[in-house]
């Protein structure tokens, strides 16, 4: 491990320039000159923060007027499950259902785009298996997501309420943990998703 | 701290704490944004970046009343933001920028070029290799273009600390970013 | 005569048009053991008003596991149970139960509540909303670990305070968020606490005619 060289750490600190640098040190400092380059100075914005900070805020405060109110924007529920919390026997599976562009109310024949998404760093592969899809894993493998471990399908679903759940390598059935979960009578658990 | 209509965020939380609750959304209006990139480039994702300034909002109002210097409104809520940042758990060393389990990816820009995206998605995922500390002040210096005085007024500290800081934050960088290359 | 003629006749159409449904929808799915006591549960089933999506839904299932048709068989008299047991919880509430609402009453069944939460949410339900979605709401909650005895609670507040469906539908959602505010906060907050907090709110909703200005700042 090199470190930089303390004048170009100077450079770096905007308190010399490149030409300030001695002949040697301009290749490194051309490197240095590049990381801050590669600096994401993008502005960030968060345009439905305020509904989403008042709405919240209201919930929690029990206003009369406002406590069942719900946002008119599209809604996004995200459950956020963390591993270290759950069994350890299930720690394997924690998988997150990302609820996207949900309209409210929902009418009787509309439909919801579900991501079902499932950590299972050790799986080869991964299938869900539901009411909606007649429990035939073949019909919705999970694929590899950017994040080594995560899994994920997304699936438009019509409103109602399914059963689910994951099948790891083709053989093992996981419910999913963080979900509500009711008895498959087989001996196992199913996840509900009511949409 | 002034914004429209010339209330200060002294008047603002005063009236707040006087049962006039409804105007913490003047509040939240002024600063929804002023630490966004912050905290998007000290989690590596904007989704969690969101979520982390919504905590800080609601976490902001329920400890309203231990707000010492109202008229700092911003600088005690960049405290909060700060502490939930630097408390959130990585849950795994190779999280790939802008996109942690479960949250969509954020859009492509696509005027950016793809040889530049890469090279800002290197150095993010480098800059989360650092300590959170080391990750800060290379994020309020090069990302916000803060002064070492600034930044050192801001976090209650030395310029000579956060220099030592920041120079191992570069060796770690070039460390990482030669170990990805 | 001729009456009877016909109604004889659209009964045993109906009848064996629903036999082919059930067979279609089994096909390649399911042993010939199974799709045989399928079809004589489905029968009975349809008879007697009971939906058979669910027994269709429990055998394709079973079998998807590569659950031995015995075991497959004590689950499917199970559904069908449950079915009776709700069309009959469901009647004690004082309408004539759609198949919707028996099916739900069944799922709730399974889900941990009991046959008098059945009735009771049912006639709360009447006439403001869907008995069905009350059903659905209430399974949720009780198979996200709410007690029965508080779901039934939880949702009766909800409804009665002038709740509308969409709200009721909301309830889940809300419990989950309560729940997750928590972890946000290195807090546990099980779905039984969440769901508390909700009925504490609608309860002081439903008891403050008034607007109440909540101080911020409280611990």
């Amino acid at each position: 491990m090199i470190d930089f060289h303390p004048q170009v750490k100077q450079l770096l600190d905007g308190e010399l320039t490149l030409a300030d640098l001695p002949p040697e040190l301009r290749a490194e400092g051309e490197e240095a000159l590049r990381l801050l380059a590669a600096v994401d100075r993008e502005p960030v914005t968060f345009p439905a923060l305020e509904a989403r900070v008042l709405a919240e805020l209201r919930r929690r405060q029990g206003r009369a007027s406002s406590l069942w109110r719900r946002l008119v924007a599209p809604r996004e529920v995200r459950l956020r499950v963390r591993p270290w919390t759950l069994v350890p026997a299930l720690a394997m599976a924690a998988a997150l259902v990302v609820l996207l562009s949900r309209p409210e109310p929902t009418p009787p024949t509309a439909t919801v785009t579900v991501r079902f998404v499932l950590f299972a760093p050790e799986a080869q592969q991964v299938a869900l298996a539901g009411t909606f899809n007649q429990w035939d894993q073949a019909a919705t493998p999970l694929v590899r997501t950017g994040t080594p471990g995560v899994w994920a399908a997304t699936l438009t679903l019509p409103a109602g309420q399914h059963e689910y759940a994951f099948v790891v390598d083709g053989a093992r059935w996981v419910a999913d943990p963080g979900a509500p979960a009711v008895d498959d009578g087989f001996g196992r658990r199913n996840s509900v998703l009511s949409l | 701290m002034s914004g429209r209509g010339g209330a200060t965020d002294g008047q603002v939380v005063r009236a707040i704490l006087a049962g006039d609750t409804e105007r913490y959304g003047e509040l939240v209006t002024r600063y929804r944004d002023r630490y966004a990139r912050y905290a998007a480039r000290m989690l590596g994702s904007a989704d969690a970046a969101e979520d982390a300034v919504q905590d800080a909002f609601v976490r902001a109002y329920d400890q309203l009343a231990q707000c010492r210097d109202p008229d700092n409104f911003v600088g005690w809520f960049f405290l909060i933001l700060r502490n939930r940042c630097f408390a959130e758990r990585r849950k795994s060393k190779d999280v790939a920028p802008l996109e942690a389990a479960g949250a969509v990816a954020a859009p492509e820009r696509p005027e950016v070029p793809v040889e530049m995206a890469e090279r800002r998605r290197a150095l993010q995922h480098a800059l989360l290799e650092l300590t959170p500390e080391q990750r800060e002040v290379f994020v309020l210096k090069h990302v916000e273009g803060l002064s070492y005085g600034e930044i050192a007024e801001r976090l209650k500290t030395s310029v000579p600390s956060l220099k030592m800081r920041m120079h191992r934050a570069y060796d770690r960088l070039r460390e990482q970013l030669r170990d990805q290359a | 005569m001729k009456t009877l003629c016909v109604s004889l006749l659209l009964a045993i159409c109906s009848t064996a048009s629903s036999a082919q449904d059930v067979t279609a929808r089994l096909a390649g799915r399911v042993s010939p053991e199974v799709a045989a006591l399928v079809q004589q549960l489905a029968t009975s089933a349809a008879a007697r008003g009971l939906p058979v999506d669910p027994l269709i839904q429990k055998a394709i299932e079973g079998s998807a596991k590569g659950v031995p048709a015995d075991r497959v068989a004590i689950a499917l008299r199970a559904v069908s149970g449950q079915l009776d047991a709700a069309a009959a919880a469901l009647q004690q509430a004082g309408a004539a139960p759609d198949t919707d609402a028996i099916a739900a009453g069944a799922f709730a069944l399974n889900a941990g509540l009991s046959d008098q939460d059945v009735t009771t949410l049912a006639q709360v339900s009447r006439p403001s909303s869907s008995v069905a979605a009350t059903l659905r709401v209430a399974s949720t909650l009780a198979a996200m670990g709410v007690p029965a005895a508080q779901t039934v609670a939880l949702v009766t507040q909800v409804i009665e305070a002038g709740g509308s469906t969409a709200e009721v539908l909301a309830l889940p959602a809300d419990v989950m968020a309560g729940v997750s505010r928590g972890h946000g906060r290195g807090r546990d907050v099980t779905p039984a606490e969440a769901a508390a907090g909700l009925s504490r709110a609608a309860a002081a909703r439903a008891n403050a005619p008034g607007q109440t200005k909540p101080k911020p700042g409280k611990p």
